[in-house]
């Protein structure tokens, strides 16, 4: 055995086929798109007045990491009661879309955003609403009404807002 | 014989931004110190040798167990006197590559010397027949290595990595990636799809929640053939939270009447099982104890904190004490991983830590010290944990070594971590 005595040396080859993927990617949004009857300015007559409800709904705002809605929210879950049950919007169901700010991007947050939901529901039957004419839904952390980093922006985020369905 | 070094282990330092674990650590060590030669024929790239170069150099570190000389070296692949040693360089081995590729596929041939007598102890071919996954044979290299000099296994660098990020306002991709993020791959798109969770234990098939249809939905995605299967819609919210060992049971937390709960599901029978049932937040249930209990989240007592319970046992216990306000938990046997809420404040950056428990005894470590650390998740392997480093709308996957006491982050190109898997 000399200086450089000879190890046994092992060569072996491996492929990695990785996980012999497909190459797969999916598109969430294709064949899940709504149809829609538009008129010639791009809107019917019955997304005007969705949207018209929608934009005259009030957004219910939150304390940092609670659900019950605020005493100074109590008067936006009232008129939003009146435009929901009025004669030109009973016909629709109306959801309810809870919000958290950006702190947490766990489950509890999702739960916290659907909580605040649940809240706001609660008091819009309370005002007379059907219950089975509303639905919640929690997008957490997903849909900030403002990207910035402050607590004004963080305010707004704890937030319920609404969606008039046909 | 392999001269000892002194090895003064604080803070470690990646090509990435490093971060402090709590117990800094000043130990005399004993670490064999490596350099790692490019032997790569003159005609591959140098921006392809040096990434590779660095991802053998990055991963020698993350593993903790070799001592690596900061340096790029090069060399020919046969090796000479002075290649074979380096003697100047004082290192007990030398970790030597050769890459070639063509347009899709990599070659790479290594080799172990033992710098002390010349010798090589290992030498192996290793191919990949998609380039743009090197990062793997990068790894799976470092992994062979580190097993040649008796190190425990760091086997877990070669899992995959799910994980979602945000793109925009309800809108997130799920993307897999190995665990530096060197290597991308986005696999679903279009609106909101958030909370992927690996299916089994060879990662070709996943869980994530989307949010395309009328109702919060999960979907299993099959990596093998594109194939996605519709698992269960309810209105609120839907996650699989953790899927059983021998993969055909699922935890998911629901709301069929708004109301979150943690449910058990039968992959086979469908068969859906409620096991909390609490008027306010029950989330995030993990099997613990041989798949018999959960361990989860709620704020039963007030704010979030842990609980235990068996599956078909209302009972509950408070599984922690330490600590105000734990938010997302995951678990390893007898092991759990949680963040905590340090301070709640209205108007600052929340401070989330992370610590690690045993629901067997009453050992309890903090693992980060400051800003948001979020989504801790176990590997295969106890000893590493990832978790999510949230920086405003920026954020890193992080990797903790428990036993080395080092943390690594990896910055996120573009988007922000919403949840993660591996």
């Amino acid at each position: 055995m000399g200086k450089l005595a000879l190890t046994s040396l092992a060569v072996a080859v491996l492929v990695l086929t990785g996980c012999s993927q497909k190459s797969p990617e999916v598109d969430m949004t294709k064949g899940t798109g709504d149809t829609k009857g538009a008129s010639s300015d791009g809107m019917s007559a019955l997304q005007k007045l969705i949207a018209s409800l929608e934009a005259n709904s009030k957004t219910i705002y939150f304390d940092f990491d609670k659900y019950s809605v605020r005493k100074d929210q109590q008067s936006n879950i009232d008129a939003n009661a009146a435009l929901f049950n009025s004669a030109e919007a009973k016909s629709f169901s109306i959801k309810v879309e809870g919000n958290c700010d950006e702190f947490g991007t766990d489950e509890y947050n999702y739960a916290l955003g659907l909580k605040r939901a649940k809240s706001v529901k609660d008091g819009l039957v309370a005002k007379g609403m059907v219950a089975d004419r509303i639905t919640v839904v929690s997008y957490g952390e997903s849909n900030p009404a403002s990207t910035e980093h402050n607590k004004d922006a963080w305010a707004k985020n704890r937030r319920a807002e609404f969606k008039v369905l046909p | 014989m392999i001269k000892k070094f002194v090895v003064f282990l604080c803070l470690a330092i990646f090509a990435y931004a490093g971060d402090a674990t709590v117990e800094i650590v000043k130990k005399i060590d004993v670490l064999p110190k490596i350099a790692v030669q490019d032997a790569s024929p003159k005609n591959v790239d140098v921006s392809s040798r040096q990434s590779f170069y660095k991802l053998i150099a990055g991963d020698l570190r993350v593993s903790s167990h070799f001592n690596v000389l900061d340096e790029y070296l090069q060399s020919s692949y046969e090796g000479g006197p002075l290649e074979n040693f380096l003697s100047d360089k004082k290192v007990d081995m030398i970790l030597r590559f050769s890459l070639t590729q063509d347009i899709n596929a990599a070659t790479v041939n290594v080799k172990l010397i033992n710098a002390k007598t010349g010798v090589t102890t290992f030498e192996k071919v290793y191919s990949i027949t998609d380039k743009r996954r090197n990062p793997f044979l990068a790894h799976k290299i470092v992994v062979d290595a580190n097993d040649q000099v008796g190190a425990p296994s760091v086997k877990w660098m070669e899992q995959s990595v799910i994980f979602a990020r945000y793109t925009e306002a309800k809108k997130s991709e799920i993307v897999i990636s190995d665990y530096t993020l060197s290597y991308t791959k986005t696999v679903v798109t279009g609106g909101l799809n958030i909370f992927p969770k690996w299916a089994n234990a060879d990662q070709s098939a996943f869980y994530y929640t989307s949010y395309s249809g009328a109702d919060p939905t999960i979907y299993r995605y099959d990596l093998k053939d594109g194939s996605r299967k519709n698992i269960i819609s309810s209105p609120g919210m839907v996650v699989c939270s953790d899927v059983s060992k021998d993969g055909t049971k699922l935890l998911l937390t629901m709301a069929p009447k708004d109301q979150t709960d943690i449910y058990l599901y039968d992959i086979q029978s469908r068969k859906i099982t409620k096991i909390t049932d609490y008027s306010g937040i029950d989330v995030n249930g993990n099997f613990i104890d041989d798949d018999k209990r959960i361990a989860f989240v709620s704020d039963r007592l007030g704010s979030p904190d842990i609980f235990a319970q068996g599956i078909y046992d209302k009972s509950f216990e408070k599984l922690v004490y330490h600590g105000k306000n734990k938010n997302s938990i995951s678990t390893y046997d007898n092991y759990i991983v949680y963040s905590s809420r340090e301070a709640d404040s209205e108007f600052g950056r929340n401070t989330f830590n992370l610590y690690l428990i045993s629901t067997k005894t009453d050992y309890l470590r903090q693992l980060t010290a400051s800003g948001e650390n979020l989504y801790p998740r176990f590997a295969k392997d106890p000893d590493t944990i990832m978790f999510i480093k949230q920086f405003g709308n920026q954020s890193a996957l992080g990797i903790i070594r428990l036993n080395a006491n080092k943390t690594y982050q990896f910055q996120l190109k573009t988007g922000k971590l919403q949840s993660i898997d591996w």
